[in-house]
């Protein structure tokens, strides 16, 4: 046993030496890996924080929210039509939601002012978002203003600092009195933004929202794992700018793996050969390849890991986020929660160090199958 | 004692470029003896020499090392015999670059697990009994013909080998330092060493360190002087 230790420590130094020795080409070599470690990651990583960011905010969503549409569009809902709906079997409560978006032009930034269910601010006060106070540089006890629907200012007094979880749900978001809203908007005080419905059955959602476009064929009643499909779709791996960035990636990983699998310097072959004339089984220079596979793959898996990590949730993606979040209603900017899926961890290790490890090995062991008598001619 | 019956080598077997490198030839070669294969280029010592070393398996033929058979025997135990048995010293050196001198003496003993600081001096030790003591951490590509020829020979000691097997050892080195490779080998061969040396160059095969000089042409074994 301590041979068999002794042994692998030989073949590791010896491993090393190698690897200093081609210092330049392995150095090339490991930025280009660590590259591509570096997009596949960034790109899992900022999905799956999206992804998890609005799975947050949708915890605490209804399930179902219904609409009035005029002509496909969007309008108000009149407050009265809670009470039909909620005689509708299976539905628990229904209640008239007051929210939606202002557009700060002094700061070219959009916020969410809601009517919360419990707890409101009193009229005149408001509770803001995290991002809002840092962008706004206001604080608990200030005054704040915003230009309402007829161009008039109104002031409000900050009672709290919002902070969540999810930094997508309080980052932009305004809490106000319900009287302040309407004030604000111009919304009359018989209309509401739309309906939240609480449903206790699951399966009975498809038949309450089916009824409800039945009683009123102007309402569109969306249903919450609707809403979790749309956001697969954005933000899963399936969807287009995603497949086209992570397509790119695997495909340079498949060349890049490619090109050492059919690659054996001139050099290396003779090494090889120089080995097996001396007394070095086959099983001795694959294992050496193994660990040169093995160092190169696992530096560049975690240094493009731990870059992909910053990038994302420190520099809230800065390479990505132009292209990828590409929806004005994400301002202001939002930085993501730091969040680690060992799962993901796990796929990005078998898509990259494991067929690069094998690769390292293949050409080697083809060379190292040859008669050592090819040295000695 | 090496004995080999009948081996042939072809290569490229079945392809346009086939080409028999060595006819069936049977030799015998003692322990305790220095054997020199003599001959020009292409007349077969190199192959014969690898054949007898296990480096590579004949066509036709068989080899026998102490009366057991060795031809059909599996790769590991061709590399394991490779490994106790030969010392092996190439013509063109073949140490690897941009590694030190005593990192190159210690590669053949790297497979058997020996602990390292032990490896280390008695890889010193060889090197110090060749004056290269002080090249010891040279890298290989600074050192002078004579001197890399020193640390192949202390390569092929580190394993304490029984036979030592040289191609061409002296084709790249001047009269000076041919002789002085003469010298080691005798003094190799004085402490019971077998040795079996390929050379077409005179100071070799004429100097008194050859019991028995086997000369070779196209191939074939074309005649034997044994020294009195």
């Amino acid at each position: 046993m301590p041979n068999l230790i002794e042994r692998q420590r030989h073949i590791i130094d010896f491993t090393l030496s190698s690897l200093l020795r081609r210092k330049g080409k392995n150095c090339a070599l490991l930025l280009v890996y660590t590259l591509i470690v570096f997009i596949l990651a960034s790109v899992l990583f900022f999905t799956h924080a999206l992804k998890r960011e609005a799975a947050l905010l949708l915890n605490e969503a209804p399930e179902i929210i219904v609409q009035r549409t005029l002509a496909g569009r969007y309008q108000t809902i009149p407050i009265a039509w809670s009470d039909r709906i909620l005689k509708i079997n299976g539905v628990i409560s229904v209640r008239p939601r007051l929210w939606g978006y202002h557009f700060d032009s002094a700061f070219k930034a959009n916020y969410t002012l809601t009517v919360p269910a419990g707890n409101p601010p009193q009229q005149g006060s408001i509770d803001i978002g995290s991002g809002i106070s840092m962008m706004r540089g206001a604080n608990r006890g200030d005054i704040i203003a915003f230009t309402g629907h007829d161009g008039i200012p109104r002031s409000f007094k900050i009672r709290n600092i919002l902070e969540h979880e999810s930094q997508l749900l309080a980052n932009d978001l305004i809490l106000l009195s319900e009287e302040d809203y309407r004030d604000f908007t111009g919304i009359p005080a018989d209309q509401a933004t739309d309906l939240a419905l609480r449903v206790r059955n699951s399966r009975e959602y498809g038949i309450i929202a089916e009824k409800i476009t039945r009683i009123y064929p102007d309402t569109r009643p969306i249903v919450r794992t609707e809403i979790l499909r749309t956001y697969d779709a954005l933000f899963g791996w399936r969807s287009g700018l995603l497949i086209v960035i992570f397509s790119a990636a695997i495909l340079a990983f498949v060349i890049f793996a490619w090109e050492k699998a059919t690659g054996l310097s001139a050099e290396e072959r003779r090494e090889i050969g120089i080995l097996k004339a001396v007394g070095w089984e086959t099983s001795d220079i694959l294992l050496m390849k193994f660990w040169e596979g093995t160092v190169i793959s696992l530096t560049a898996f975690l240094v493009g890991i731990i870059l992909a990590y910053l990038h994302v949730f420190f520099t809230s993606s800065a390479l990505f986020a132009p292209v990828l979040k590409g929806w004005s209603t994400l301002y202001p900017a939002f930085p993501l929660t730091p969040f680690l899926d060992l799962g993901q961890v796990a796929t990005l290790f078998f898509l990259t160090v494991v067929p690069y490890t094998i690769t390292t090995i293949v050409p080697s062991w083809r060379a190292a199958t040859i008669d050592p008598d090819a040295v000695m001619r | 004692m090496i004995s080999a019956r009948g081996i042939s080598k072809v290569f490229n077997h079945g392809l346009p470029n086939e080409f028999a490198a060595l006819h069936p030839v049977s030799l015998d070669v003692s322990l305790h003896e220095t054997t020199v294969l003599k001959g020009p280029s292409g007349s077969g010592k190199t192959t014969l020499l690898g054949l007898m070393a296990c480096m590579a398996r004949p066509t036709s033929g068989r080899i026998f090392l102490n009366e057991r058979e060795i031809t059909s025997l599996p790769e590991r135990f061709l590399t394991e015999i490779r490994r106790s048995t030969f010392g092996f010293i190439f013509q063109q050196f073949n140490l690897i670059k941009g590694l030190s001198a005593l990192e190159n003496v210690m590669i053949p003993a790297y497979p058997t697990g020996e602990k390292y600081s032990i490896l280390r001096r008695r890889a010193l030790e060889s090197l110090e009994m060749f004056n290269l003591g002080q090249r010891a951490d040279a890298r290989i590509e600074w050192l002078s013909g004579g001197e890399a020829q020193r640390v192949a020979i202390a390569r092929a000691l580190i394993n304490n080998p029984a036979i030592i097997i040289a191609d061409e050892p002296t084709s790249h080195l001047d009269s000076i330092q041919s002789r002085e490779f003469i010298d080691i080998m005798t003094d190799l061969k004085a402490k019971g060493r077998t040795i079996i040396l390929a050379s077409h160059d005179p100071i070799v095969y004429d100097s008194g360190l050859a019991d028995r000089v086997v000369e070779m042409r196209d191939g074939r074994i074309a005649n034997e002087i044994k020294s009195s």
